[in-house]
């Protein structure tokens, strides 16, 4: 019965050191929630639409938050960065009031990491405000395109990027799919009619592009957008950056401490049992008048 | 008669169980002593660094990220970051045969990931250090403490500088790495900083954790 209580003690002293073991080095710190925020560009592809301003409004805001002054054909805009949500693209005669009626408008939903284009496509009489949903990724090693069809001289075009046909008859104001090519640099082809434009164009791993068709002054023109890069390669897991010089020199092994302590109370229990065995009989006698069987 | 009987236990106490009382006593002080021992040493013996010098913000012609295409832009030849007193050079970093980032090879430089897009031109360019080497503290020692806001600058080979602002500072598992967030494709010019943090496991003598910052450049 009292060595009950005494083993009691010595579980607690031995529980002890694993309650000081348990306690866990501080938790790393979780990663906080994306920063909320995507892109938006702009650009003016309709050939005979005269130079517009563009306006880039947060929803149910009625002060523009971008404005791009005389915006002409053939102008794409680099990206901007803006909290998601929605907003308004409207597109004004160059130097119009602000006031004034858009002359076409549109409405994005900006989610957070995706990146759009709000372009003005096809002829003025059929003036159209399009959101392109914008790649942000490429398979490892490749590199991805996709094409804008924004000539009105050659209302259908062919696209070959060296001996590969990307596009074999694009229709003016059509956007294609993106594509995904084989890495590096090759000879850009667009054909339609008689008309032939060639460009050398790199397309890196890990980049996207929007190659834009359109009318030059003679002829047809290549413009290459690159929408997006990273990595060629993604390196696999994370970065071997650090050598512990500087890391809490944390407990070499608990082992021996470990080994002492149950060592100790080994020593301790027998020695706690000898001492019992040698008192029991001379207290028995005395014991029972002083304590009365009140334990269990 | 209840007198007598204690003498006599004394007595006995004195012959027999004084050993076994020793041998408590000792016990319980090696038990104590192995329990000291133990919470001694799962106390942290955290090394101190030398103290914070700011440093002063670079001066040079900045310039922004060209629009279209990317090859106009110089190779990235050094790092300062004024803020937490890092100024170092840049070497070129390539993938390990496990198709991991190679890091620099002393803890003095920092390493641009030549698969990454070049810092300044539009993409997420990718620079690594070292946290610290086996004996103290290595270029990157206090990314961590980065705040948001902070300024980044890269010197390029034609002299030229780039820009950066600090957007974001988080911690991730090594085993929960985010991949597609360090090194996948962004519409715009940014810069990511990799370190190590968190736990250093000294059975693999490695840290648990990778420090990333994330930036983007000032327009």
């Amino acid at each position: 019965m009292r060595f009950t209580k005494f083993a009691r003690r010595i579980i607690l002293l031995a529980a002890l050191p694993l309650l000081l073991l348990a306690i866990p080095a501080a938790s790393v710190v979780t990663a906080s929630a994306a920063t909320g925020t995507g892109w938006i560009r702009l650009a003016h592809l309709s050939p005979n639409t005269p130079a517009v301003d563009v306006y880039l409004y947060s929803f149910g805001d009625s002060s523009a938050q971008i404005v791009l002054h005389h915006v002409a054909y053939g102008t794409v805009s680099p990206y901007e960065q803006v909290p998601a949500g929605d907003y308004t693209v409207a597109m004004r005669a160059a130097g119009a009031v602000a006031t004034s009626a858009a002359v076409i408008s549109a409405s994005v939903d900006v989610a957070p990491g995706h990146a759009y284009t709000v372009a003005g496509l096809g002829p003025e009489s059929g003036l159209r405000l399009q959101v392109l949903d914008d790649q942000l990724s490429t398979p490892s090693g490749q590199a991805v395109v996709r094409i804008i069809q924004a000539s009105l001289k050659q209302s259908v075009v062919s696209v070959k990027w060296g001996s590969d046909t990307l596009q074999s008859s694009l229709k003016f104001g059509a956007v294609s799919s993106y594509q995904t090519v084989t890495a590096g640099t090759a000879t850009l082809t667009v054909s339609g009619g008689g008309d032939n434009a060639t460009a050398s164009v790199p397309l890196a791993a890990g980049t996207v592009h929007t190659l834009v068709v359109l009318d030059g002054t003679n002829g047809l023109q290549i413009d290459n957008l690159l929408d997006a890069a990273g990595s060629g390669v993604d390196p696999a897991g994370g970065a071997g950056t650090g050598f512990g010089g500087m890391a809490p020199h944390g407990p070499s092994s608990p082992l021996p401490w470990l080994a002492a302590v149950g060592a100790g109370l080994l020593l301790a229990v027998g020695g706690g049992l000898r001492l019992r065995s040698r008192r029991a009989p001379a207290a028995a006698a005395g014991r029972h008048q002083r304590v009365p069987a009140a334990r269990s | 008669m209840k007198g007598g009987g204690r003498h006599a236990r004394r007595r006995r106490l004195s012959a027999g169980a004084r050993t076994a009382g020793l041998l408590v006593a000792a016990g319980l002080v090696a038990a104590g002593a192995g329990a000291a021992g133990l919470a001694l040493t799962r106390h942290a013996d955290v090394p101190q660094a030398a103290a914070l010098q700011v440093l002063p913000a670079p001066t040079g012609p900045i310039e922004a990220a060209p629009t279209e295409g990317a090859a106009s832009v110089a190779e990235p030849v050094s790092l300062v970051i004024p803020s937490i007193g890092v100024s170092a050079s840049l070497v070129h970093l390539g993938l390990t045969s496990s198709g991991a980032l190679q890091v620099p090879p002393t803890t003095a430089v920092a390493g641009w990931y030549t698969g990454s897009p070049r810092p300044g031109s539009i993409g997420s360019a990718v620079i690594a250090g070292h946290i610290d080497s086996v004996t103290g503290p290595g270029v990157f020692f206090r990314l961590s403490q980065l705040q948001r806001g902070a300024r980044v600058y890269v010197r390029r080979a034609d002299g030229t500088l780039a820009v950066f602002e600090v957007t974001e500072v988080q911690m991730f598992p090594k085993d929960a790495f985010p991949t597609t967030a360090v090194y996948g494709a962004v519409p715009d010019p940014e810069l990511r900083l990799i370190t190590c943090g968190g736990t250093f496991d000294y059975s693999t003598r490695s840290y648990l954790s990778n420090t990333v910052v994330f930036a983007k450049e000032v327009s």
